[in-house]
């Protein structure tokens, strides 16, 4: 029992749980924050996989930023002096039935397919490897990536905007 | 040893677990959450991918969909703040202007 | 084909040229009066050939293939002329003539167009009734048996927009229709053991074929029908409601005959099932009595002498079952004539008068002395009188009957003879004689109605004596007491009649009290027709209720079921257009495991 298979385990557990927390809890607040754990969780799945500087973007982006504007949305769309924010949802078999019905399709394909045996751990340094690769095959892909950033932050200011 | 696949079927179960959220939540920010989950474990996919195969490609893809999704959240939870002045609720069951 | 069958031929193919040429040339029909000289110049010409056939004594059997088939055919028509079917020839052509003479006269009154049609069906009905008596088989006689019934339905019904006719000939089709069945059943029977349907190939080969008495008494139910014998007489009575020399013609000479034609026809075939031929005799006779009583209670004219020809078609048959087939066809000839005599007379009395009810005539014979004596002759023919040529064809049927040792029918026979001469005279003396309770002024008939009537009442002397000079061909063994008793029943008949209905020595109010419960039944048809209408009603309604609940709960109900399988399909199908984003998710995620299914099945 190596170390990163106890590792493993605990992230997967920890990952799996705080998902159903998200979709099953009737708090929208509770759930953000279950939410903010199974990002988290994810980020140490990136660093069982050998890849600390995702690791470092996902916690700031998703479980920081993300996270935060949820928060917001929720405290603006919701009348949080004096009510609970109560939650119920509908047809949970019918979507239970059909989430696991996907999953067992994509399981399906998986034990199928011959999937390759595992690098052996190198120790290059990856984030180099991705910066190289950002600013070169990937530039042109890099900088549309910006004008999407722009066009989402003039959308979200417009829907947004309030009405004069 | 962890294989590949353990990676696999745990962001396979994290997407079933997201898709079951979108379907049954009532509120449009607890769509918006389950959606979240999709991402995130098509992101773990991804990474799963490039690490067992040395391609960084996936490395980078996964970083395009992580800022897409945040640029995604952002406007969507905008499009939700509009939707709840005008008609003062964001209920999904209630937004059916689509109704043909 | 010799050049001997040009003669019958042309006696069958003259009316046939008339009746398509008024069928067809629609301005000739409608002149109305120039149409009837059509017919009636056509019927003329028949009727020398007849007679032409008849003196010559020719004998021609000729028959033309018209379902060939490998094996013979299956089927022909021809002409099989024999002195049998060259009686019948001469006797359908001159009554047939001397009606359509009369009735220029009789249908004076009518629109041109319906006269023309009413000759137009007269010539249709001379060619069946001809085709049916030269026919050669059994295929053909029915063709034509079926058309003479068509044309019955036609005449009869020639007042069309009177509700009575038109109920009246629809039952008189139906009637014999249902004898009609059991014909056609028995035909193919036959046909399907021997083979043939000429007849005189049947004579030979019907010795082998097993179950021929079921046959043949299928066979002779289509008699029953179109020679009314009971229980299907009940037709003929109704059928007077067509003018009356349409009911001379049809009902009295011809038609109704064809059943008793077509049992001496075949003859031979009867003659090997003798329980079928017992049969036949009893039933003739039980017709014959119960239509007599039937015809003493009755004040229509027309009607007493309808149950007169059931009752003398019930000799006929009575003849032929007791194996004196031959007395029974002499007794139809002599019949056709004072019969059909008896229907015009009644005719002119009733164009004079303007009523069938002898209650409300009277004294006519003062003003209608020559319709009175030709009446009156052909009375004393029906009740065999000798010398008229009524007691002879009639002592010939008796004498039959007697011979066959068939008590039960000779008693039934008798007694009839007794009963037909009371009702006749009882008509003659209500009607003629007495006092005068006629409104307006009776008067002669025209001459076109009035020769008719003489040349039939001659004939029936004429006939009467050349019988009673030349002798009758039948059973030579007659016994002696036979025409003395014959006779004296009439006799007896005509002094109750005289003593009831002229003298008014017993009252004839006293006679029905004293045999009430049969002038009950007599008066009431013995409750044939009621019995017949209710099983019609019932049969029709039970049936068409049946159809009427299929079309709606099957057929609509099919139907409605599939229209509101969609309309609910469609309302279900209609939620997947909720509007609502989450949904349509829903239908994203069937598709991806669609997806999957088809990617796993591409491996």
């Amino acid at each position: 029992m190596t170390l990163e298979t106890v590792g493993f385990w605990v992230v997967a557990v920890v990952l799996l749980a705080s998902s159903l927390a998200v979709v099953l809890t009737p708090n929208l607040f509770h759930a953000v924050l279950y939410l903010a754990a199974a990002l988290v969780a994810t980020g140490v799945v990136f660093l069982l996989l050998d890849q600390p500087f995702l690791f470092a973007v996902q916690l700031l982006l998703y479980a920081g930023g993300v996270v935060t504007i949820v928060v917001f949305a929720i405290m603006l769309t919701e009348r949080l002096v004096g009510e609970r924010l109560v939650q119920t949802s509908r047809h949970l078999v019918n979507g239970a039935i059909v989430a696991a019905a996907v999953f067992v399709g994509v399981a399906g394909f998986l034990i199928r397919a011959p999937l390759e045996a595992p690098h052996p751990f190198q120790s290059m340094d990856t984030t180099a490897a991705i910066g190289r690769a950002l600013f070169g095959p990937f530039a042109i892909t890099l900088e549309l990536l910006g004008v999407l950033l722009v066009v989402a932050l003039l959308g979200a200011l417009y829907f947004a905007r309030s009405e004069e | 040893m962890i294989g590949l696949s353990a990676y696999l079927t745990l962001a396979a179960l994290v997407f079933s677990i997201g898709l079951f959220g979108v379907l049954t939540r009532r509120n449009a920010i607890g769509i918006l959450l389950g959606i979240e989950l999709m991402l995130n474990a098509v992101n773990i996919n991804l990474v799963a991918f490039a690490r067992f195969s040395g391609n960084v490609t996936g490395l980078v893809f996964t970083l395009f969909t992580i800022s897409i999704t945040v640029a995604e959240v952002a406007v969507g939870l905008a499009i939700v703040i509009a939707i709840f002045r005008v008609r003062r609720t964001v209920e999904a069951d209630r937004l059916d202007l689509l109704r043909g | 084909m010799g050049a001997s069958v040009w003669l019958p031929l042309s006696v069958l193919a003259l009316p046939f040229v008339a009746f398509v040429l008024l069928a067809v040339v629609a301005p000739l029909r409608r002149a109305g009066r120039p149409a009837g000289l059509v017919s009636i110049v056509a019927m003329a010409l028949a009727f020398a050939a007849a007679v032409t056939v008849w003196t010559r004594g020719l004998v021609v059997e000729a028959t033309w293939t018209w379902l060939p088939a490998d094996g013979g055919p299956i089927a022909s028509v021809g002409l099989l002329v024999d002195s049998l079917s060259t009686a019948m020839l001469v006797l359908v052509t001159l009554v047939s003539l001397l009606v359509q003479v009369y009735s220029l006269a009789y249908l004076h009154d009518e629109p041109p167009a319906s006269l023309g049609r009413y000759y137009t069906y007269q010539s249709l009905f001379a060619f069946s009734m001809l085709g049916l008596v030269l026919a050669p088989g059994f295929l053909q006689m029915f063709m034509f048996w079926e058309l003479v019934g068509l044309c019955s339905y036609l005449l009869i019904g020639y007042w069309y927009d009177r509700p009575a006719a038109a109920r009246a000939a629809v039952k008189a089709f139906w009637i014999t229709k249902l004898g009609d069945v059991g014909f056609i059943v028995g035909i193919v029977l036959l046909w399907a053991a021997t083979g043939t349907f000429e007849f005189t190939e049947l004579f030979e080969k019907a010795q082998a074929v097993s179950g021929l008495p079921l046959i043949m008494f299928l066979i002779y139910l289509g008699a029953v029908g179109k020679s009314a014998q009971f229980p299907l007489h009940v037709w003929l009575p109704d059928a007077m409601e067509g003018p009356t020399p349409v009911s001379a013609l049809i009902h009295a000479a011809t038609m109704v005959t064809a059943g008793v034609f077509m049992v001496t026809r075949a003859e031979p075939l009867f003659a090997l099932v003798p329980e079928v031929l017992t049969l036949i005799a009893w039933v003739g006779a039980f017709t014959a009595l119960l239509a007599a009583t039937m015809a003493c209670v009755e004040g229509d004219i027309k009607r007493v002498l309808a149950y007169s020809t059931v009752s003398q078609l019930g000799y006929m048959m009575a003849a032929a079952g007791a194996g004196a087939a031959q007395a029974g066809f002499l007794h139809l000839l002599t019949h056709g004539l004072f019969k059909a005599l008896l229907f015009l007379a009644a005719g002119a009395v009733i164009h004079a008068v303007g009523t069938n009810d002898v209650f409300r005539m009277g004294g006519l014979f003062r003003a209608m002395p020559q319709t009175g004596i030709v009446f009156i002759v052909g009375t004393l023919a029906l009740a065999g009188v000798p010398p008229l040529a009524g007691f002879f064809s009639k002592e010939a049927v008796l004498g039959g009957v007697w011979e066959a040792h068939l008590t039960g029918p000779f008693l039934m026979l008798a007694l009839t003879a007794l009963l037909t001469a009371f009702y006749m005279f009882r008509v003659v003396f209500i009607a003629f004689f007495g006092r005068a309770h006629a409104a307006g002024h009776p008067h002669e008939a025209p001459w076109l109605m009035r020769g008719p009537l003489w040349i039939l009442a001659l004939l029936t002397v004429l006939v009467g004596i050349s019988l009673a000079l030349g002798g009758v061909e039948g059973p030579e063994e007659s016994p002696g007491w036979l025409a003395p008793l014959s006779v004296g029943l009439a006799l007896v008949g005509f002094l109750l009649a005289w003593a009831m209905y002229q003298r008014g020595a017993i009252a004839p109010a006293r006679v029905a009290a004293a045999l009430a419960p049969l002038d009950y039944m007599a008066r009431r048809r013995y409750g044939l027709d009621a019995l017949y209408g209710g099983l019609y009603r019932g049969l029709m309604l039970g049936f068409s209720r049946l159809v009427g609940w299929v079309d709606r709960y099957l057929v609509d109900g099919l139907l409605n079921v599939l229209s509101a399988l969609t309309l609910r399909g469609g309302h279900r199908l209609r939620a997947i257009q909720s509007g609502r984003a989450q949904d349509y998710v829903y239908g994203v995620a069937f598709g991806v495991l669609l997806l999957f299914v088809w990617a796993q099945l591409w491996r």
